[in-house]
């Protein structure tokens, strides 16, 4: 009996103790800036990623530092599509988070952005344009096709391996701008491609370079977020190309060079037009021209000669006179698909579209169904 | 000195309360040591994660999403653990249901049934979907001895691996295939609004939904405590989990008995699993990077074993750690990672399942010599 006495009123003490704990805290975090734009970050993956979410973190640092206590920002990791986007959304609203930028496709649906109405959602890779939902990517495709220059003129056998996330367009017309961009500086060389399913698994992604090295592959790219594949390459001494970040620290002597991102300016004047009021829902398309694409800083593997050839095809892409999706263009059975002289547009003409494309163009090793 | 563990003797009642509000206590004490040490306040922390769980504008409509999935999968494995039939396949069965209760969703609901009619047809279809997949490991135990905890553990890969076939890499009837959005990112075929479920609307908080299949989970939970509690076959199951021997002598047909008790496991996942399509997504999430990045089916084991496999203990349980899972979301941010989200979380799991031995067992200080009146219990660990 007094046991039991005892034991209660332990547990009484410690609740007790821990109900006072929690009364007398005080959120500091709360009050301070109640005046500053809120603006929210969803990413895939980790931030420090080294890939995809590194380069939007890189983006959303960029717009603190730029309007400084006139914004607060924040971002959400790993955060899944579905459920938990919405449970996240709905806390973010709940704190007063007027913009968020979900930087992956399949966050934001029609129910979500009608729910909140007030709040201004902006989707990177997507087409749902809406009254408060803006679409933003931009042609990595042009920087893809340089990179895959550089892996071409690197390849010393005649397959490249390539991982690839899902078998969706985006990652489809990446693939087929890579492999065009191989075949120009190594004639008839193949893309063998790998598909894990994810954004972002490291250990997937590594699994997927090992069979595609196993498979014969001397250099390895890239279309998914984390640097695992370069890591293998350089424990294997492969040349590796890769994708969204300068990740020459994961593999200093595989690195060649990657197609990589600058989202931070276009953060910056959306979070500006939001908080003057001027923002209106869109669909913006970066490119080399502006700034968005651009090509990371080479490694050691990659030589004068190489080098000049992609600054020349970088000018042309520059001035308009050279773009990878111009047909004559041939599918993987040789089929032509896109005729002579025509350029392929981003959302116009099906599945000849750059956001339609869902068939792999010659000497792609792989299926595009995944 | 030492510390031996032995089985209590009597279980006094006001244990099995007081020994999961302590293990919880313990748990916030040791993760507020955490959070001191990684320069976080504890206090304000606490009080953030429980707002967010349920005390802020739109907290608890938010839990109930998270809570809804694991009540099911926490019921599912209640089910079967009681017998000692391990299912650790409530992941799979429940992409299971969603498949099947969404086809018969998208296929009645298409043809323009009312609407009671369509959601009846899905549930039956989600629960035969689930449990149909719960039978080939039920199967294989029953007749050939195969460890259910391996098959259907296996069988949940595969589960997954269908789902994001059908949406991702192929043209399936649960795929949307029209529209120019459908070719940019695969989806799936939204219901027909006849086959959405209709939620329950409570003004409060600023308005809360409780969604149908929480309903639904409540339902199961009353079902199976009559099921085990008041009727010949459950007391039957409850033998068997007890000894097999036993139970096979006193003439219980324990084959019949494993293959029914995986089935109603798998159904009650299933049933989870069209709750995700008629409530929430209204289309088959075939996302590697949704559905089955929630991991519903194994956080359900969690669920079971605190609940202690009692069905309206599962219920609470699942809505108390659905509400851990929604404040995390809250919690993670620029100034706090989510990685220490997940350690909080995991110290609180821990302790509070740590703490079930407790119930069953007593810590106690043994002097080593010269006490002879203290007799070690058999059990006493060396």
């Amino acid at each position: 009996m007094t046991k039991r006495k005892l034991a209660l009123a332990a547990a009484a003490l410690v609740i007790a103790a821990v109900a006072a704990v929690l009364a007398l805290g005080t959120s500091p975090g709360s009050a301070k800036s109640d005046a500053a734009y809120k603006v929210a970050f969803i990413y895939v993956g980790p931030h420090n990623d080294g890939g995809w979410s590194q380069a939007h973190e890189d983006g959303r640092l960029y717009v603190q530092k730029a309007l400084g206590s006139k914004v607060q920002t924040t971002y959400k990791e790993n955060i899944a599509v579905g459920a938990q986007f919405a449970q996240t959304v709905a806390s973010l609203v709940s704190q007063g988070y007027q913009m968020i930028f979900a930087t992956s496709y399949g966050y934001v649906t029609p129910q979500i952005a009608a729910k909140y109405p007030n709040v201004k959602f902006e989707q990177a890779t997507g087409t749902l344009v809406s009254k408060n939902v803006s679409e933003y990517f931009g042609r990595a495709e042009d920087t893809v096709f340089l990179s895959g220059m550089a892996a071409g003129a690197a390849a010393k056998c005649n397959t490249i391996g390539y991982v690839v996330a899902y078998p969706i367009p985006e990652v489809i017309r990446h693939a087929n701008a890579f492999a065009l961009g191989a075949q120009t500086t190594h004639p008839g060389i193949k893309v063998k491609l790998v598909w894990t399913n994810s954004w972002f698994d490291p250990a997937k992604e590594k699994k997927a370079a090992q069979s595609l090295h196993g498979a014969g592959a001397c250099v390895l790219g890239q279309n998914v977020d984390s640097p695992a594949t370069g890591q293998y390459a350089e424990s294997v001494h492969v040349p590796w190309v890769g994708y969204d970040s300068n990740s020459a620290k994961f593999a200093p002597k595989s690195w060649l060079t990657a197609s990589v991102y600058d989202w931070g300016p276009y953060y910056l004047k959306r979070v500006k037009a939001a908080m003057a009021g001027t923002w209106k829902p869109g669909f913006y398309y970066g490119s080399i021209n502006d700034g968005f694409t651009k090509l990371a800083a080479y490694g050691p593997g990659v030589s004068a000669a190489t080098k000049a050839a992609i600054a020349a095809k970088e000018k042309a892409i520059e001035k308009g006179s050279f773009y990878e999706f111009t047909g004559p263009l041939y599918d993987q059975s040789g089929k032509l698909r896109v005729p002579k002289g025509t350029r392929m547009q981003v959302l116009k003409g099906g599945t000849n579209s750059l956001y339609g494309m869902n068939w792999l163009v010659k000497g792609v090793i792989g299926s595009p169904k995944g | 000195m030492r510390f031996t563990v032995e089985r209590r003797l009597r279980q006094p009642r006001w244990l099995t309360f007081a020994v999961p509000v302590g293990s919880l206590v313990f748990a916030f004490l040791v993760a507020a040591l955490v959070l001191l040490a990684t320069g976080h306040d504890p206090a304000s922390s606490y009080r953030q994660l429980f707002d967010a769980a349920f005390l802020s504008k739109g907290s608890l409509d938010q839990t109930l999403i998270a809570a809804t999935p694991l009540a099911f999968t926490g019921l599912a494995a209640a089910a079967a653990f009681r017998m000692r039939i391990f299912n650790i396949g409530a992941e799979g069965q429940l992409y299971m249901g969603a498949i099947t209760g969404a086809a018969a969703g998208l296929y009645l609901g298409g043809r323009g049934g009312p609407s009671a009619f369509v959601i009846a047809a899905m549930v039956v279809m989600g629960c035969l979907g689930g449990a149909v997949w719960a039978a080939i490991p039920g199967v294989f135990r029953a007749f050939f001895g195969a460890s259910e905890i391996l098959t259907s553990l296996m069988l949940n890969y595969v589960a997954a691996q269908i789902l994001t076939y059908l949406i991702f890499e192929s043209e399936s009837y649960w795929r949307q295939t029209k529209g120019f959005n459908a070719t940019v990112f695969p989806t799936g075929k939204p219901l027909p609004p006849s086959a959405l479920w209709p939620g329950l609307s409570v003004h409060a908080q600023g308005g809360i939904t409780l969604p149908l299949g929480a309903g639904f989970a409540l339902l199961t939970a009353v079902v199976l405590w009559v099921l085990y509690r008041r009727t010949r076959f459950g007391f039957e199951v409850q033998v068997l989990g007890d000894s097999l021997g036993a139970a096979r002598y006193a003439g219980v047909r324990t084959r019949r008995k494993v293959l029914a008790v995986m089935a109603i496991s798998g159904a009650i996942a299933g049933l989870g699993g069209v709750s995700q399509v008629g409530d929430f997504a209204h289309a088959v999430d075939g996302d590697p990077n949704g559905l089955q990045k929630q991991a519903y089916g194994y956080s359900g084991i969690v669920v079971a074993a605190l609940g202690r496999y009692n069905p309206f203990a599962v219920v609470v349980i699942a809505f108390l750690i659905g509400g851990l899972d929604n404040a995390g979301n809250t919690l993670q941010g620029a100034s706090f990672p989510s990685g220490l989200v997940g350690v909080i979380q995991g110290i609180i799991l821990f302790c509070a399942l740590g703490g079930e031995l407790l119930v069953r067992h007593r810590v106690r200080l043994v002097r080593r010599a010269g006490t002879p009146a203290v007799a070690a219990a058999p059990e006493t660990a060396p």
